[in-house]
């Protein structure tokens, strides 16, 4: 199977992006940064057709879990694309746009407004708790 | 020491960006950073006679049809007044606009500290302009002119 991710490198290039691979047995990999956010693109080698593009960030401690699900739900109904997901344990926010494909070569044109809504996704979030919070 | 060019394009670099760097002014120590954030080239002036000085400049091109509007540079000194900290200059026979802001941080590593939202600040600035350029839903401009001439012939 050809790399599914080299569209992906192409399209972070056209964004003026750099990135770097970090593939294994079980998937393809890319890390990258954008105003200093880090972000990761994911493609399993099982799964050919599924990419996911997301963020990871950490709940921060005076943030109360329950607040921070009830946003997670209305941004979840609200935004197109992303899927807001907590996992309550380690207190990490999940921020996910998840495709099928026939090939990552379609992402390409869109890439640039599947980033934007991932990260205005993650600052509403935050910005939502940190009003709740004030 | 490494220059401010220089550390301006390391840390915009280790947030993720490519930088072409290129000099405007040698001899002045004068130079320009150009990277891509958000589908926007931004650019940087780094001025290493000042280190404390920076200018951050964004472009807007005006579609065609919305070029020969006799409002653009009303429309531009109007978002002006919301945002007096960043200037609007017309270029190319009215083809495009340039935003900008200067930057009087102090230190390179202070303007690394608050760099993302100056630059947010002026893709606002930038943003809100050619929204309202290219708005077609208010008729006050449109009857601005003939109002003028009506007041000038005090019909």
């Amino acid at each position: 199977m050809s790399d599914p991710l080299t569209a992906i490198e192409t399209a972070l290039e056209d964004e003026g992006l750099f990135c770097t691979r970090d593939d294994d047995d079980e998937a393809y990999r890319i890390a990258f940064k954008s105003e200093g956010d880090r972000y990761f693109v994911v493609a399993y080698r099982d799964d050919p057709n599924f990419l996911m593009i997301g963020s990871g960030w950490t709940l921060p401690a005076e943030i109360d879990t329950f607040d921070a699900l009830d946003v997670a739900n209305v941004l979840n109904v609200r935004k197109k694309f992303v899927k807001t997901a907590l996992w309550e344990e380690e207190r990490d926010v999940l921020f996910t746009v998840e495709l099928c494909v026939n090939s990552p070569e379609e992402v390409r044109p869109n890439f640039g407004r599947l980033l934007d809504v991932l990260r205005d996704t993650a600052a509403e979030f935050f910005d939502e708790l940190r009003e709740d919070e004030a | 020491m490494a220059s401010v060019r220089e550390r301006i394009v390391q840390f915009i670099e280790s947030e993720g960006h490519r930088v072409d760097a290129s000099p405007l002014d040698e001899a002045e120590g004068v130079s320009e950073l150009l990277f891509r954030t958000r589908g926007q080239v931004f650019s940087v002036t780094t001025f290493e006679q000042n280190p404390g000085a920076f200018t951050i400049s964004t472009a807007y091109e005006i579609p065609d049809w919305a070029r020969e509007r006799g409002q653009n540079v009303e429309t531009l000194a109007r978002v002006n007044d919301e945002f007096p900290d960043v200037a609007f200059v017309m270029a190319h026979d009215g083809g495009l606009f340039v935003t900008t802001s200067d930057e009087a941080p102090g230190s390179p590593e202070a303007f690394t500290r608050t760099f993302w939202e100056r630059v947010g600040r002026v893709r606002e600035a930038g943003a809100r302009a050619i929204e309202d350029i290219v708005d077609r839903t208010e008729s006050k401009a449109a009857a601005e002119k003939f109002i003028n001439s009506f007041m000038r012939s005090e019909q």
